[in-house]
């Protein structure tokens, strides 16, 4: 139990420092990288094994017993997501290092690497983080890592995107400690299972201004309207395998973090009218936003705004189908949105930029690239039978049995803004795929070729592919994992199977 | 300590420069004596004597609080962190009086390794307890005495400890290095053009027979 809970951080900060050694031989970091992040994937399978049928693994760092250690725990939710995501890293990786071998990148690999590993550490150790302070302390290791992953082949752009970024961050983080502060002043303790038994005797009022305040600094972070304008600003402009990252998982993380403390830490009705109204404003906003870019790195970046939207509906339903429909979402959105920026830098070879006005019939271009697109993008509009049908059926069929206007309405909106998203993508579609290519875009393909650049892109191509398959693979694994995700989300709604495994048998 | 003759070979960069708007005369920068180890003089702003001779007394006592710090850290207040912050102080004095050169001759090797091997350091020892069946970070306790120092109580911690108090003195002087160095390599390369403009002026004055 401890190996399996200290690899998915320790490995990636032992490989950080291995890579930031090596800094001088490009080919044994991509070498060393590929094999860090292969390890944290298998270890993830094995601690999914683990938890699949609602075990809850509990390991105590330096053997003090919870409350006063530091507890790391994971959950068939935090197992399941620590998978994913080390899995989209794994080939996120390797899609950088087919660019960097095709020299088809400005950036610079010698630093790239070991902020890559960190930023794997921080994400992992957030999904597995027992108490409020080491979910911080994952939560800056994460960020800290984005902030300079962020500027990597810095133009003027890319370092005003980031001064927005690094300062709605921080701002973010404050709040954070600030909230911590004040749990810790009311019950004594920063282990969320032991703030949860003790949370419950605090003054109604008082939890519900604590509850908004951890939603108002994750919601930063998950980009949830109106706490969302900072993220169309800077993910499109950073480098493609560093968006997709940041778009796959950092907000994921954040979303991870307000199930983790709305279902653990506070009571379901003290602010889930809050998180209704903020879904549907979530995805009215983030969608509409996407109907009028231009951008294809914009479009989606928007989508994705707006598809946090759901996530939080799930929340807002509240009931353990809605929740295990959150969970499935999760998945569903780390790897289709890590596929749709692949493609989006896939395109950005191709042609040189992603503006939708210049961009015609790439169908005849790259034929795996509409391919590619074609298939994400329907998953993510919520076609059957892609994975972003099933997940967004399960959000609708929990909320349809839940009943209240609001949880109505919000459902009712849910299926408008799919349909809305089907619209956006169909006008990249069309615009960018359909038609005969433009000249430029012919030209700038027949010089791609005679380049001595194919093999990398070829490789780069063959990543988005797995991406691709690895989403088909979460579409064709619905079932087991609708499963476990009703596991899952039978620990977080009922809390006791997590609040014993953490404080012991004497626990209830 | 003899005191110097004006004009006298100086291996300094630019005094006139520094000097030249109403200051203290030109020699007054001479160097008379070698208080840090590098003679080149930082980029901006004039040498500050009394700066140098501080960090030379003050450098070597900042460094023992810090493995005082260090060593203190189990149960009193201290450890890697609060060590080697104390620690990169004491280089970021050095680099104050002295300038990038004499960062460089201070630290024994670049700021990255620093980061690296203490971070190799502190996971190593983290995960070395999972190899005997225990948690994380867990930590053992040797008990024996020396002969000066008595009874000594080492904990394994100690080791973590330390590779933090090298990621904590990294990190800084990687800071340092990205935001001060750089800027001072750039503000030296403007100076080093300043005066080769103002001799080549001074120069041509002479030759044109005192026109200007």
């Amino acid at each position: 139990m401890n190996v399996l809970l200290a690899i998915p951080f320790v490995v990636p900060l032992l490989g950080a420092a291995v890579t930031l050694l090596l800094r001088r031989t490009p080919r044994s970091q991509q070498i060393v990288g590929t094999l860090t992040l292969a390890v944290v994937v298998a270890d993830a399978a094995l601690l999914l094994r683990e938890t699949a049928d609602g075990t809850v693994v509990v390991s105590q760092a330096g053997g003090w017993p919870a409350p006063l250690g530091i507890t790391l725990v994971a959950d068939p939710m935090a197992a399941l997501l620590v998978l994913v995501s080390s899995v989209v890293l794994l080939i996120v990786l390797l899609y950088a290092i087919g660019q960097d071998i095709g020299g088809l990148s400005r950036a610079t690999p010698q630093i790239f690497h070991p902020i890559y590993l960190v930023l794997t550490a921080g994400v992992c150790l957030s999904f597995i983080a027992g108490d409020l302070f080491n979910l911080f302390v994952g939560f800056e290791v994460m960020l800290t890592a984005s902030y300079a992953l962020i500027t990597q082949a810095p133009t003027r752009a890319r370092v005003r995107a980031s001064m927005i970024y690094t300062t709605i961050s921080l701002t973010s983080s404050i709040l954070f400690l600030t909230g911590i502060a004040l749990v810790y002043a009311l019950t004594g303790t920063v282990n969320m299972a032991d703030i949860a038994e003790k949370l419950g005797a605090a003054p109604p009022e008082l939890r519900m201004v604590l509850a908004l305040m951890f939603f108002v600094v994750f919601g930063i972070k998950a980009a949830i309207v109106p706490m969302h304008f900072w993220l169309p600003d800077s993910y499109p402009v950073a480098l493609t395998r560093i968006s997709a990252i940041f778009a796959a998982l950092l907000t994921k993380v954040a979303v991870y973090a307000i199930v983790r403390t709305q279902t653990l830490l506070f009571v379901r009705d003290d602010i889930s009218a809050v998180l209704l109204w903020a879904a549907i404003a979530t995805m009215l906003v983030g969608i509409f936003g996407a109907l009028v870019q231009d951008d294809v790195n914009r479009v989606v970046s928007f989508a994705l705004v707006s598809h946090i939207g759901y996530m939080i509906l799930g929340l807002g339903i509240g009931t353990v189908a809605g929740i295990a429909g959150v969970i499935v979402y999760l998945v569903h959105h780390i790897v289709v949105q890590a596929t749709l920026f692949l493609v989006n830098g896939l395109m950005r070879q191709y042609v040189g930029h992603t503006s939708l006005r210049a961009i015609r019939g790439l169908t005849t271009v790259s034929p795996a690239l509409a391919l590619f697109f074609f298939l994400p993008a329907l998953s993510l509009a919520g076609m059957p039978p892609f994975s972003g049908f099933i997940a967004k059926v399960a959000l609708f069929e929990a909320g349809i049995a839940a009943g209240g206007w609001l949880v109505h309405t919000g459902v009712a909106v849910g299926v408008l803004t799919s349909l809305l998203t089907l619209i956006a993508v169909f006008r990249i579609w069309t615009r960018a795929f359909w038609g005969t290519p433009l000249p430029d875009m012919v030209e700038a393909k027949e010089q791609l070729r005679r380049g001595a650049n194919l093999g990398g892109l070829r490789f780069m191509t063959a990543m988005t592919g797995v991406m691709v398959g690895v989403g088909l693979f979460v579409m064709a694994a619905g079932g087991p994992l609708a499963e476990v995700g009703f596991t899952a989300a039978r620990d977080l709604v009922d809390g006791d199977a997590y609040i014993e495994a953490v404080m012991g048998e004497g626990a209830g | 300590m003899a005191v110097g003759v004006p004009g006298e070979d100086r291996p300094y960069l630019a005094g006139r420069i520094a000097t030249g708007d109403g200051g203290p005369p030109e020699d007054w920068e001479a160097p008379r004596e070698r208080w840090l180890s590098t003679v080149t003089r930082p980029a901006f702003g004039p040498r500050s004597v009394l700066l140098e001779v501080v960090a030379r007394i003050l450098i070597p006592a900042i460094l023992t609080l810090a493995v005082f710090l260090l060593v203190a850290g189990h149960g009193r207040p201290g450890g890697g962190f609060a060590g080697g912050l104390v620690a990169s102080m004491a280089y970021v004095l050095r680099y104050i009086a002295g300038g990038r050169h004499e960062l460089a001759a201070g630290v024994p090797m670049r700021p990255n390794g620093l980061l690296a091997l203490g971070m190799l350091i502190a996971c190593t020892t983290a995960t070395l307890p999972l190899l005997f069946g225990k948690p994380i970070l867990y930590a053992t306790k040797w008990e024996f005495t020396l002969p000066v120092f008595g009874h000594v109580k080492l904990l394994s911690a100690l080791f973590f400890e330390a590779g933090v108090f090298l990621i904590v003195v990294g990190l800084v002087l990687s800071v340092v290095a990205a935001l001060g160095a750089r800027m001072e390599a750039e503000e030296e390369e403007m100076r080093q053009e300043q005066l080769q403009r103002h001799s080549r002026e001074r120069r041509t004055g002479a030759d044109g027979g005192g026109g200007r």
